[in-house]
């Protein structure tokens, strides 16, 4: 579960980028995030991550009081979330089996039971025939996906992606907003930032708009309309 | 922690290395010149001092002991000197050894114009080496103060320069030594801060995936440690390899007084542990605080 109370978070330079913002997303929830450029849908999930902290107000993510977590809480409440950027954030050096177990890895997790999970994870978004690829032999849409298989890959209760098709053609986002879906159906709850309405017009889901700081709409069933 | 994360963080420290491996050769490179420059200026000066000590060697004093000094005196002056700190070693001179030694050097002619009993001209005494020069005026007054001694013969102006010189020597090499250190310092840090940095994106993308501090700093001292070994082992054999060639050369070439002094070199298996052990004992030191220092800053995401 997500609970927002009353968060604001004014940035050092005085930028006001959330204002007053409650928020409630239940476990097993599928939501997107809408709103126009600057209206601090990113900086709703940095405070979710625990990337920046809220200036008042307090967050509440899977059991964890986010706004009050010390230092070496942190790892494990990320590890209880996956987490899709728009830059994809994948290691260069890496190959795309490395990238994805690579967040096992850091997590303590056996050398048998990644040899399991992965190829498992990779095949689940498609990519099971280009494991042993290095990432700048990818395009941009594998890149997603890659992203999308290393938050998998620990078998997150909560998947959160901010702009996961900002750099990919229509078809493909569809596919990537697709395969969450399915995630979604088995329990995962999926939070996804997007500034494509076309594509939130495709699924029937909630969706909540930001605008100016602040949550102005939170439609249950926007695809309805 | 687990035998599998174990083996992970040592790969993925070597993995690190190769995948960057312009700026390892480079941070190796940096460390063996700084290690080859610093273990030369310890070496210098570590056989200019074995010089400076074989003329200190050379010098002795001479205690005169008196006309009326008898087989009692010598024995209580022996056992004085013997009592002395700073007396290195002595060597009692009968009258007929001083006799010998004066004859070596001054001609027969003036030998024969001395009276029928040449050796009752010569006093008893005892030739002495001190372990430490700089404190030799303090030595001959204590000596001199012996019952049954007359007087002693010191090479005091020697002893000064030769004091002096080897101040000099400690002085500079570990001023030359600390330079080098500090500039040692200053430029691997620096390579660690640029290794580090280019690898930034890497660490933030280990701090959203749950990786704990630890975890993240080790491959960076497993490469840390690896660096400094293999800078360690190469500025070693460097150092080995061009001493002992230098040392051969020096002494083939010399002849003379000169040949004299360089037999004093100091052989490169007499200081080879202690430098290796540094060599070690610094360059993985270097290795793991810095990236300790360095990735610090990069993991408060
Ligand atoms: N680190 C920061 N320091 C100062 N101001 C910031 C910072 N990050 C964001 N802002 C400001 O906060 C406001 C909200 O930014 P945010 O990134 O959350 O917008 P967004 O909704 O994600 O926009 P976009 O759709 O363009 O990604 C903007 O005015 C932005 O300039
Ligand atoms: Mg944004």
């Amino acid at each position: 579960m997500i609970r927002f109370s009353n968060v604001s978070k004014t940035y050092d330079n005085g930028t006001e980028a959330l204002k007053n913002v409650d928020l409630e997303i239940a476990d097993g929830e599928f939501v997107f995030i809408v709103g126009a450029s600057g209206a601090g849908k990113s900086t709703l999930i940095k405070l979710l991550l625990r990337e920046e902290v809220p200036s008042s107000g307090a967050i509440e993510v899977n059991g964890y009081t986010v706004n009050r977590l010390k230092r070496r809480q942190i790892p494990g409440f990320r590890r209880s979330l996956g987490v899709v950027f728009q830059d994809f954030r994948l290691i260069p050096t890496m190959n795309v089996y490395d990238n994805v177990a690579f967040a096992l890895r850091v997590t303590n997790v056996s050398t048998r039971d990644i040899r399991r999970r992965v190829p498992y994870i990779l095949s689940l978004v498609g990519l099971a025939s280009k494991a042993r690829c290095k990432m700048n032999e990818l395009s941009g849409g594998e890149q997603q996906r890659v992203a999308l298989a290393r938050a998998l890959v620990n078998n997150p209760k909560l998947i959160i992606a901010d702009e996961p098709t900002g750099n990919i053609d229509p078809e493909l986002s569809y596919e990537i907003v697709d395969l969450l879906n399915e995630i979604n159906k088995v329990g995962t709850t999926v939070v996804m930032v997007t500034h494509e309405h076309d594509l939130v017009a495709q699924f029937n889901r909630r969706v909540i708009t930001i605008d100016n700081g602040s949550v102005v709409a939170d439609d249950a069933d926007w695809g309805q309309r | 922690m687990k035998g599998s994360s174990f083996t992970y963080l040592l790969k993925e420290g070597a993995r690190n290395i190769w995948v960057n491996r312009m700026m390892s050769l480079a941070s190796v490179g940096i460390l063996v010149s700084c290690m080859l420059l610093i273990g030369s200026a310890i070496l210098l000066s570590i056989n200019l001092n074995g010089m400076v000590s074989y003329v200190e060697n050379q010098n002795e004093m001479v205690a005169f002991l008196e006309d009326t000094a008898d087989d009692n005196v010598v024995a209580s002056v022996e056992a004085a000197l013997a009592q002395n700190s700073n007396v290195d070693s002595f060597a009692f001179v009968s009258r007929e050894e001083a006799l010998e030694r004066y004859s070596e050097v001054v001609p027969e002619s003036l030998l024969e114009s001395l009276q029928e009993d040449k050796e009752e001209v010569f006093p008893l005494s005892f030739r002495i080496t001190l372990k430490d020069l700089s404190q030799i005026k303090e030595t001959t007054a204590r000596i001199e103060s012996i019952p049954g001694v007359m007087r002693v013969n010191a090479p005091t102006n020697v002893a000064e320069t030769v004091t002096g010189i080897k101040r000099a020597v400690y002085i500079c090499g570990s001023g030359i030594v600390v330079i080098l250190l500090a500039v040692t310092l200053i430029i691997i840090a620096n390579t660690i801060k640029v290794t580090v940095f280019n690898r930034r994106k890497e660490i933030n993308i280990m701090k959203f995936v749950g990786a704990t501090d630890l975890f993240i700093r080790m491959p960076f001292v497993v490469e840390g440690i690896l660096l400094g070994v293999i800078s360690a082992c190469a500025a070693y054999l460097l150092l080995w390899g061009g001493y002992t060639y230098l040392m051969d050369y020096v002494q083939t070439q010399a002849a003379g007084t000169l040949s004299a002094f360089l037999k004093n070199l100091v052989p490169f298996s007499q200081v080879a542990r202690q430098l290796l052990a540094s060599f070690l004992v610094g360059g993985v030191a270097i290795g793991v605080f810095g990236s300790m220092i360095f990735v610090r800053k990069h993991l408060k995401v």
